[in-house]
Protein backbone atom coordinates (compact mmCIF):
# COMPACT_ATOMS: atom_id res chain seq x y z
CA UNK A 1 0.00 0.00 0.00
CA UNK A 2 2.83 2.38 0.48
CA UNK A 3 4.37 1.84 -2.70
CA UNK A 4 1.25 2.51 -4.37
CA UNK A 5 0.40 5.72 -2.37
CA UNK A 6 4.31 6.82 -3.06
CA UNK A 7 3.68 5.81 -6.83
CA UNK A 8 0.16 8.03 -6.82
CA UNK A 9 1.70 10.81 -5.46
CA UNK A 10 4.67 10.65 -7.55
CA UNK A 11 2.60 10.32 -10.70
CA UNK A 12 0.66 13.71 -9.72
CA UNK A 13 3.69 15.31 -8.70
CA UNK A 14 5.65 14.76 -12.23
CA UNK A 15 2.18 15.76 -14.17
CA UNK A 16 1.60 19.24 -12.05
CA UNK A 17 5.40 19.65 -12.49
CA UNK A 18 5.86 19.41 -16.08
CA UNK A 19 2.51 19.54 -17.48
CA UNK A 20 2.14 23.26 -17.87
CA UNK A 21 5.29 23.22 -19.63
CA UNK A 22 4.91 20.50 -22.26
CA UNK A 23 1.03 21.99 -22.38
CA UNK A 24 1.87 25.16 -22.89
CA UNK A 25 3.90 24.10 -26.51
CA UNK A 26 1.07 22.18 -27.55
CA UNK A 27 -1.49 23.51 -30.02
CA UNK A 28 -3.79 25.81 -28.07
CA UNK A 29 -7.14 22.99 -28.64
CA UNK A 30 -4.96 19.88 -27.33
CA UNK A 31 -3.67 21.68 -24.68
CA UNK A 32 -6.72 23.25 -23.25
CA UNK A 33 -8.52 19.34 -23.20
CA UNK A 34 -5.52 17.37 -22.40
CA UNK A 35 -4.60 19.78 -19.08
CA UNK A 36 -8.35 20.06 -18.17
CA UNK A 37 -8.80 16.59 -18.19
CA UNK A 38 -5.30 16.01 -16.49
CA UNK A 39 -6.25 18.50 -13.56
CA UNK A 40 -9.52 16.54 -13.07
CA UNK A 41 -7.54 13.15 -12.86
CA UNK A 42 -5.18 14.57 -10.80
CA UNK A 43 -7.94 16.27 -8.96
CA UNK A 44 -9.31 12.87 -8.46
CA UNK A 45 -6.45 11.38 -8.03
CA UNK A 46 -5.87 13.66 -4.67
CA UNK A 47 -9.05 13.14 -3.62
CA UNK A 48 -9.31 9.24 -3.46
CA UNK A 49 -5.34 9.15 -2.19
CA UNK A 50 -6.54 10.87 0.72
CA UNK A 51 -9.28 9.57 1.83
CA UNK A 52 -7.85 6.00 1.74
CA UNK A 53 -5.16 7.53 3.90
CA UNK A 54 -7.53 9.67 6.36
CA UNK A 55 -9.49 6.20 6.48
CA UNK A 56 -6.89 4.34 7.97
CA UNK A 57 -6.94 6.52 10.84
CA UNK A 58 -10.64 6.73 10.97
CA UNK A 59 -11.34 3.44 10.48
CA UNK A 60 -9.70 2.80 14.02
CA UNK A 61 -12.39 5.53 15.54
CA UNK A 62 -14.38 2.44 18.16
CA UNK A 63 -18.25 4.09 16.42
CA UNK A 64 -16.91 3.41 12.84
CA UNK A 65 -14.67 0.14 13.75
CA UNK A 66 -18.03 -0.89 15.12
CA UNK A 67 -20.47 -0.15 12.74
CA UNK A 68 -18.33 -1.33 9.83
CA UNK A 69 -17.53 -4.00 11.33
CA UNK A 70 -14.20 -4.28 11.39
CA UNK A 71 -11.42 -4.75 14.26
CA UNK A 72 -9.89 -1.55 15.36
CA UNK A 73 -7.19 -3.08 16.84
CA UNK A 74 -6.23 -5.30 13.96
CA UNK A 75 -6.01 -2.13 11.57
CA UNK A 76 -3.89 -0.05 13.97
CA UNK A 77 -1.36 -3.31 13.72
CA UNK A 78 -2.19 -3.89 10.03
CA UNK A 79 -1.93 -0.61 8.65
CA UNK A 80 1.45 0.46 7.22
CA UNK A 81 0.52 4.33 7.08
CA UNK A 82 2.15 6.35 10.37
CA UNK A 83 -0.86 8.21 11.86
CA UNK A 84 0.21 11.47 11.65
CA UNK A 85 0.42 10.98 7.23
CA UNK A 86 -2.84 9.54 7.90
CA UNK A 87 -4.33 12.26 10.50
CA UNK A 88 -2.31 14.95 7.86
CA UNK A 89 -4.04 13.10 5.03
CA UNK A 90 -7.85 13.78 6.77
CA UNK A 91 -7.31 17.52 7.16
CA UNK A 92 -6.05 17.92 3.92
CA UNK A 93 -9.09 16.23 2.43
CA UNK A 94 -11.66 18.56 4.56
CA UNK A 95 -9.46 21.72 3.47
CA UNK A 96 -9.60 20.06 -0.37
CA UNK A 97 -13.27 19.30 0.10
CA UNK A 98 -14.45 22.57 1.93
CA UNK A 99 -12.64 24.87 -1.10
CA UNK A 100 -14.44 23.08 -3.52
CA UNK A 101 -17.97 23.65 -1.95
CA UNK A 102 -16.94 27.44 -1.42
CA UNK A 103 -15.61 27.77 -4.81
CA UNK A 104 -18.17 25.41 -6.75
CA UNK A 105 -20.93 27.19 -5.02
CA UNK A 106 -19.56 30.97 -6.27
CA UNK A 107 -19.07 29.65 -9.71
CA UNK A 108 -22.51 28.39 -9.42
CA UNK A 109 -24.54 31.69 -8.43
CA UNK A 110 -22.54 33.53 -10.88
CA UNK A 111 -23.77 31.31 -13.61
CA UNK A 112 -27.30 31.55 -12.65
CA UNK A 113 -26.69 35.57 -12.26
CA UNK A 114 -25.37 35.78 -15.68
CA UNK A 115 -27.91 33.89 -17.19
CA UNK A 116 -30.70 35.41 -15.27
CA UNK A 117 -29.05 38.95 -16.60
CA UNK A 118 -29.57 38.43 -20.02
CA UNK A 119 -32.58 36.34 -20.02
CA UNK A 120 -35.02 37.64 -23.28
CA UNK A 121 -32.41 39.24 -25.49
CA UNK A 122 -33.22 38.74 -28.18
CA UNK A 123 -30.23 39.27 -30.02
CA UNK A 124 -26.73 37.32 -30.05
CA UNK A 125 -24.48 40.28 -29.84
CA UNK A 126 -25.72 42.73 -26.58
CA UNK A 127 -24.45 46.27 -26.90
CA UNK A 128 -23.80 47.97 -23.62
CA UNK A 129 -23.80 51.49 -23.15
CA UNK A 130 -20.52 52.05 -20.96
CA UNK A 131 -17.71 54.19 -21.16
CA UNK A 132 -15.31 51.07 -20.15
CA UNK A 133 -13.87 48.87 -23.21
CA UNK A 134 -14.62 45.87 -22.66
CA UNK A 135 -16.02 42.52 -24.45
CA UNK A 136 -16.91 39.09 -22.98
CA UNK A 137 -19.16 36.07 -23.79
CA UNK A 138 -21.33 34.72 -21.50
CA UNK A 139 -21.26 30.65 -21.20
CA UNK A 140 -23.11 28.45 -24.02
CA UNK A 141 -25.67 26.86 -24.31
CA UNK A 142 -27.47 30.06 -25.08
CA UNK A 143 -24.92 32.64 -23.96
CA UNK A 144 -24.53 36.21 -25.51
CA UNK A 145 -21.92 37.96 -27.00
CA UNK A 146 -21.45 41.29 -24.85
CA UNK A 147 -19.78 44.35 -26.18
CA UNK A 148 -19.24 47.76 -24.85
CA UNK A 149 -20.39 50.85 -26.88
CA UNK A 150 -16.95 52.36 -25.61
CA UNK A 151 -15.11 49.44 -27.60
CA UNK A 152 -17.06 49.80 -30.79
CA UNK A 153 -17.07 53.27 -31.19
CA UNK A 154 -12.71 52.72 -30.63
CA UNK A 155 -12.51 49.94 -32.95
CA UNK A 156 -12.91 49.48 -37.29
CA UNK A 157 -15.67 47.67 -38.34
CA UNK A 158 -13.06 44.72 -39.36
CA UNK A 159 -11.38 44.84 -35.70
CA UNK A 160 -15.46 44.90 -34.54
CA UNK A 161 -15.61 41.66 -36.20
CA UNK A 162 -12.46 39.97 -34.63
CA UNK A 163 -13.78 41.14 -31.24
CA UNK A 164 -16.94 39.23 -32.32
CA UNK A 165 -15.39 36.24 -34.16
CA UNK A 166 -13.43 36.06 -30.67
CA UNK A 167 -16.28 35.42 -27.91
CA UNK A 168 -18.01 33.45 -31.16
CA UNK A 169 -15.78 30.74 -31.11
CA UNK A 170 -15.64 30.89 -26.94
CA UNK A 171 -19.43 30.48 -27.19
CA UNK A 172 -19.53 27.85 -29.39
CA UNK A 173 -16.64 25.43 -28.38
CA UNK A 174 -18.06 26.12 -24.80
CA UNK A 175 -14.58 27.05 -23.71
CA UNK A 176 -16.36 28.43 -20.18
CA UNK A 177 -16.91 24.70 -18.97
CA UNK A 178 -13.34 23.73 -19.69
CA UNK A 179 -12.06 27.00 -18.12
CA UNK A 180 -14.67 26.05 -15.00
CA UNK A 181 -13.59 22.36 -14.80
CA UNK A 182 -9.87 23.23 -14.74
CA UNK A 183 -10.54 25.88 -12.07
CA UNK A 184 -13.04 23.37 -9.40
CA UNK A 185 -9.46 20.98 -10.18
CA UNK A 186 -7.29 24.20 -9.00
CA UNK A 187 -9.83 24.50 -5.66
CA UNK A 188 -9.08 20.10 -4.77
CA UNK A 189 -5.11 20.47 -5.43
CA UNK A 190 -3.84 23.85 -5.45
CA UNK A 191 -0.69 22.85 -7.05
CA UNK A 192 -2.84 22.73 -9.76
CA UNK A 193 -2.31 26.26 -10.61
CA UNK A 194 0.52 26.64 -12.87
CA UNK A 195 -2.00 24.18 -15.26
CA UNK A 196 -4.96 26.57 -14.68
CA UNK A 197 -3.14 29.09 -15.89
CA UNK A 198 -1.99 27.50 -19.06
CA UNK A 199 -5.77 26.27 -19.61
CA UNK A 200 -6.59 29.89 -19.33
CA UNK A 201 -4.31 30.93 -21.97
CA UNK A 202 -4.59 28.20 -24.24
CA UNK A 203 -8.34 28.76 -24.66
CA UNK A 204 -7.71 32.64 -25.58
CA UNK A 205 -5.17 31.55 -27.83
CA UNK A 206 -7.80 28.57 -29.34
CA UNK A 207 -10.31 31.69 -29.82
CA UNK A 208 -7.63 33.76 -31.66
CA UNK A 209 -6.91 31.08 -33.66
CA UNK A 210 -10.61 30.50 -34.72
CA UNK A 211 -11.28 34.47 -35.00
CA UNK A 212 -7.93 34.47 -37.74
CA UNK A 213 -9.16 31.58 -39.71
CA UNK A 214 -12.83 33.85 -39.65
CA UNK A 215 -11.43 36.87 -41.02
CA UNK A 216 -8.42 35.09 -43.03
CA UNK A 217 -5.90 37.86 -41.36
CA UNK A 218 -3.80 37.07 -38.38
CA UNK A 219 -2.26 40.70 -38.47
CA UNK A 220 -5.67 42.24 -38.00
CA UNK A 221 -6.26 39.60 -35.05
CA UNK A 222 -3.07 40.58 -33.03
CA UNK A 223 -3.57 44.31 -33.74
CA UNK A 224 -6.90 44.10 -32.94
CA UNK A 225 -6.07 42.50 -29.19
CA UNK A 226 -3.36 44.81 -28.74
CA UNK A 227 -5.56 48.01 -29.63
CA UNK A 228 -8.28 46.66 -27.28
CA UNK A 229 -5.76 45.54 -24.67
CA UNK A 230 -4.20 49.12 -24.55
CA UNK A 231 -7.69 51.10 -24.83
CA UNK A 232 -8.40 49.20 -21.71
CA UNK A 233 -5.39 49.82 -20.37
CA UNK A 234 -5.53 53.49 -21.08
CA UNK A 235 -9.37 53.65 -19.76
CA UNK A 236 -7.69 52.82 -16.43
CA UNK A 237 -8.66 49.21 -16.13
CA UNK A 238 -7.07 48.12 -13.01
CA UNK A 239 -4.92 44.97 -13.64
CA UNK A 240 -6.83 42.98 -10.90
CA UNK A 241 -5.91 39.70 -12.77
CA UNK A 242 -4.14 36.62 -11.45
CA UNK A 243 -0.34 37.03 -11.60
CA UNK A 244 -0.81 33.67 -13.90
CA UNK A 245 -2.41 35.62 -17.13
CA UNK A 246 0.26 38.89 -16.36
CA UNK A 247 1.84 38.77 -20.10
CA UNK A 248 -0.29 36.81 -21.84
CA UNK A 249 -1.28 39.27 -23.89
CA UNK A 250 2.18 39.89 -25.87
CA UNK A 251 2.25 36.24 -25.99
CA UNK A 252 -1.29 36.31 -28.16
CA UNK A 253 -0.02 39.07 -30.22
CA UNK A 254 3.29 37.00 -31.21
CA UNK A 255 2.10 33.92 -31.52
CA UNK A 256 -0.36 35.54 -34.17
CA UNK A 257 2.43 37.24 -35.75
CA UNK A 258 4.19 34.19 -36.09
CA UNK A 259 2.91 31.10 -38.43
CA UNK A 260 0.34 28.64 -36.99
CA UNK A 261 1.80 26.26 -34.44
CA UNK A 262 2.82 22.88 -35.07
CA UNK A 263 1.31 19.60 -33.82
CA UNK A 264 3.38 18.14 -31.81
CA UNK A 265 1.48 14.81 -31.41
CA UNK A 266 4.27 13.39 -29.13
CA UNK A 267 4.42 16.35 -26.61
CA UNK A 268 0.82 15.42 -26.13
CA UNK A 269 1.32 11.59 -26.21
CA UNK A 270 3.85 12.36 -23.04
CA UNK A 271 1.11 14.00 -21.20
CA UNK A 272 -1.19 11.29 -21.85
CA UNK A 273 1.01 8.46 -20.36
CA UNK A 274 1.48 10.85 -17.41
CA UNK A 275 -1.94 10.66 -16.94
CA UNK A 276 -2.44 7.13 -17.57
CA UNK A 277 0.18 6.61 -14.76
CA UNK A 278 -1.44 8.84 -12.33
CA UNK A 279 -4.65 7.03 -13.27
CA UNK A 280 -3.01 3.63 -12.91
CA UNK A 281 -1.48 4.43 -9.57
CA UNK A 282 -4.33 6.09 -8.18
CA UNK A 283 -6.90 2.82 -8.87
CA UNK A 284 -4.08 0.51 -7.21
CA UNK A 285 -4.29 2.83 -4.05
CA UNK A 286 -7.73 2.05 -3.70
CA UNK A 287 -7.49 -1.48 -4.65
CA UNK A 288 -4.77 -1.91 -1.73
CA UNK A 289 -6.45 0.18 0.82
CA UNK A 290 -9.62 -2.46 0.00
CA UNK A 291 -7.54 -4.97 0.46
CA UNK A 292 -6.20 -3.60 3.96
CA UNK A 293 -9.76 -3.22 5.06
CA UNK A 294 -10.78 -6.90 3.96
CA UNK A 295 -8.01 -8.27 5.67
CA UNK A 296 -9.10 -6.70 9.17
CA UNK A 297 -13.03 -7.70 8.57
CA UNK A 298 -13.67 -9.55 12.08
CA UNK A 299 -17.34 -10.78 10.18
CA UNK A 300 -16.04 -11.93 7.00
CA UNK A 301 -18.32 -12.23 4.23
CA UNK A 302 -16.45 -13.17 1.12
CA UNK B 1 -52.86 33.01 -3.74
CA UNK B 2 -49.31 31.06 -4.11
CA UNK B 3 -46.29 32.91 -2.22
CA UNK B 4 -44.60 34.80 -5.57
CA UNK B 5 -41.05 34.22 -5.86
CA UNK B 6 -38.41 37.67 -5.26
CA UNK B 7 -37.66 37.14 -9.51
CA UNK B 8 -41.56 36.09 -10.00
CA UNK B 9 -42.81 39.64 -8.55
CA UNK B 10 -39.89 41.54 -10.15
CA UNK B 11 -41.49 40.12 -13.34
CA UNK B 12 -45.00 41.07 -12.60
CA UNK B 13 -44.49 44.53 -11.57
CA UNK B 14 -42.06 44.88 -14.78
CA UNK B 15 -45.05 43.63 -16.30
CA UNK B 16 -47.93 46.07 -14.90
CA UNK B 17 -45.91 48.94 -15.80
CA UNK B 18 -45.24 48.01 -19.58
CA UNK B 19 -49.01 47.44 -19.94
CA UNK B 20 -49.76 50.78 -18.17
CA UNK B 21 -50.12 54.30 -20.50
CA UNK B 22 -48.97 56.23 -17.92
CA UNK B 23 -46.10 56.42 -14.64
CA UNK B 24 -48.11 54.20 -12.06
CA UNK B 25 -47.79 55.13 -8.32
CA UNK B 26 -46.71 51.96 -5.98
CA UNK B 27 -50.48 52.00 -4.73
CA UNK B 28 -51.69 51.95 -8.19
CA UNK B 29 -49.09 49.24 -8.85
CA UNK B 30 -50.21 46.84 -5.93
CA UNK B 31 -53.98 47.30 -7.19
CA UNK B 32 -53.12 46.21 -10.17
CA UNK B 33 -51.37 43.65 -9.25
CA UNK B 34 -54.73 42.19 -6.96
CA UNK B 35 -53.92 43.93 -3.71
CA UNK B 36 -53.15 40.72 -1.79
CA UNK B 37 -49.48 42.16 -1.40
CA UNK B 38 -48.37 44.64 1.25
CA UNK B 39 -47.63 48.25 0.13
CA UNK B 40 -44.11 48.13 2.16
CA UNK B 41 -43.48 44.65 -0.64
CA UNK B 42 -44.64 46.94 -3.75
CA UNK B 43 -42.42 50.11 -2.74
CA UNK B 44 -39.32 47.64 -1.99
CA UNK B 45 -39.38 45.88 -5.48
CA UNK B 46 -39.71 49.05 -7.11
CA UNK B 47 -36.92 50.68 -5.90
CA UNK B 48 -34.96 47.45 -6.37
CA UNK B 49 -36.09 47.50 -9.80
CA UNK B 50 -35.18 51.09 -9.94
CA UNK B 51 -31.56 50.57 -8.22
CA UNK B 52 -31.31 47.52 -11.14
CA UNK B 53 -32.28 50.40 -13.72
CA UNK B 54 -34.99 48.47 -15.04
CA UNK B 55 -37.59 50.72 -14.26
CA UNK B 56 -37.72 54.35 -14.61
CA UNK B 57 -39.40 57.11 -12.03
CA UNK B 58 -40.73 60.71 -11.72
CA UNK B 59 -41.94 62.47 -9.01
CA UNK B 60 -45.45 62.61 -8.08
CA UNK B 61 -46.66 64.54 -5.31
CA UNK B 62 -44.73 63.41 -2.09
CA UNK B 63 -44.01 60.35 -3.85
CA UNK B 64 -43.10 58.36 -6.97
CA UNK B 65 -44.55 57.51 -10.34
CA UNK B 66 -42.87 54.59 -12.33
CA UNK B 67 -42.79 53.44 -15.56
CA UNK B 68 -40.89 50.89 -18.01
CA UNK B 69 -39.18 52.34 -20.54
CA UNK B 70 -37.17 49.60 -21.91
CA UNK B 71 -37.78 46.84 -24.10
CA UNK B 72 -36.06 43.30 -23.86
CA UNK B 73 -32.56 44.32 -25.86
CA UNK B 74 -32.40 47.30 -23.39
CA UNK B 75 -33.47 45.62 -20.70
CA UNK B 76 -30.42 43.07 -21.18
CA UNK B 77 -28.08 45.92 -22.13
CA UNK B 78 -29.01 47.26 -19.01
CA UNK B 79 -28.91 44.19 -16.56
CA UNK B 80 -25.48 43.22 -18.79
CA UNK B 81 -23.65 46.59 -17.64
CA UNK B 82 -23.52 46.00 -14.35
CA UNK B 83 -21.66 43.02 -14.74
CA UNK B 84 -19.17 44.99 -16.32
CA UNK B 85 -17.18 44.85 -12.84
CA UNK B 86 -14.86 42.94 -12.29
CA UNK B 87 -16.13 39.98 -9.76
CA UNK B 88 -13.79 36.62 -8.94
CA UNK B 89 -16.92 34.10 -9.80
CA UNK B 90 -18.15 36.20 -12.53
CA UNK B 91 -14.66 36.80 -13.83
CA UNK B 92 -14.70 32.54 -13.99
CA UNK B 93 -17.07 31.91 -15.52
CA UNK B 94 -17.28 34.90 -18.75
CA UNK B 95 -14.55 34.47 -21.38
CA UNK B 96 -13.11 37.71 -21.64
CA UNK B 97 -11.83 39.18 -24.64
CA UNK B 98 -8.36 40.60 -23.16
CA UNK B 99 -7.69 40.31 -19.44
CA UNK B 100 -5.48 43.26 -17.67
CA UNK B 101 -2.17 44.39 -18.82
CA UNK B 102 1.34 43.84 -16.72
CA UNK B 103 3.00 47.23 -16.42
CA UNK B 104 5.69 46.24 -18.83
CA UNK B 105 3.44 44.64 -21.23
CA UNK B 106 2.35 48.33 -22.27
CA UNK B 107 6.00 49.15 -23.94
CA UNK B 108 5.84 45.92 -25.34
CA UNK B 109 2.54 46.11 -27.00
CA UNK B 110 2.98 49.66 -28.29
CA UNK B 111 6.10 48.48 -29.87
CA UNK B 112 4.62 45.90 -31.39
CA UNK B 113 1.62 47.95 -33.00
CA UNK B 114 4.46 50.62 -34.21
CA UNK B 115 5.91 47.48 -36.59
Amino acid sequence: MTTSVVAALAAMLLFVAFGPRLGDRLPPAAATVVLTVGSVIVAGSTGLVLAVLALTWLGQVPLIASMADWSAAELDASSPIPEFIAVGGLALLLAAGLRLLIRAVGRGRALVEVRRAHRGAPALVIVVDSDRPDAFATPSPGGRIVVTSALTEALSPAEQRVVVAHEWAHLRLGHTWWLLLADLAEAVNPLLRPTTGVVRHAVERWADEHAAREVGNRELVARTIARVALLRHDAGNPAVIPAATGGQVPRRVRALLAPSPGRRPWLAAVLVVLLMCSAVTTVAVERTGDALFDGVGTVQER
Amino acid sequence: MPRRTKGSLEREVRAVLTAASQPLTPGQVRDALGGDLAYTTVLTVLSRLFEKGEVARETLGRGYAYTAPYDAAELAARRMALMLDDEADREAVLTRFVHGLQPEDEHLLRGLLSQ
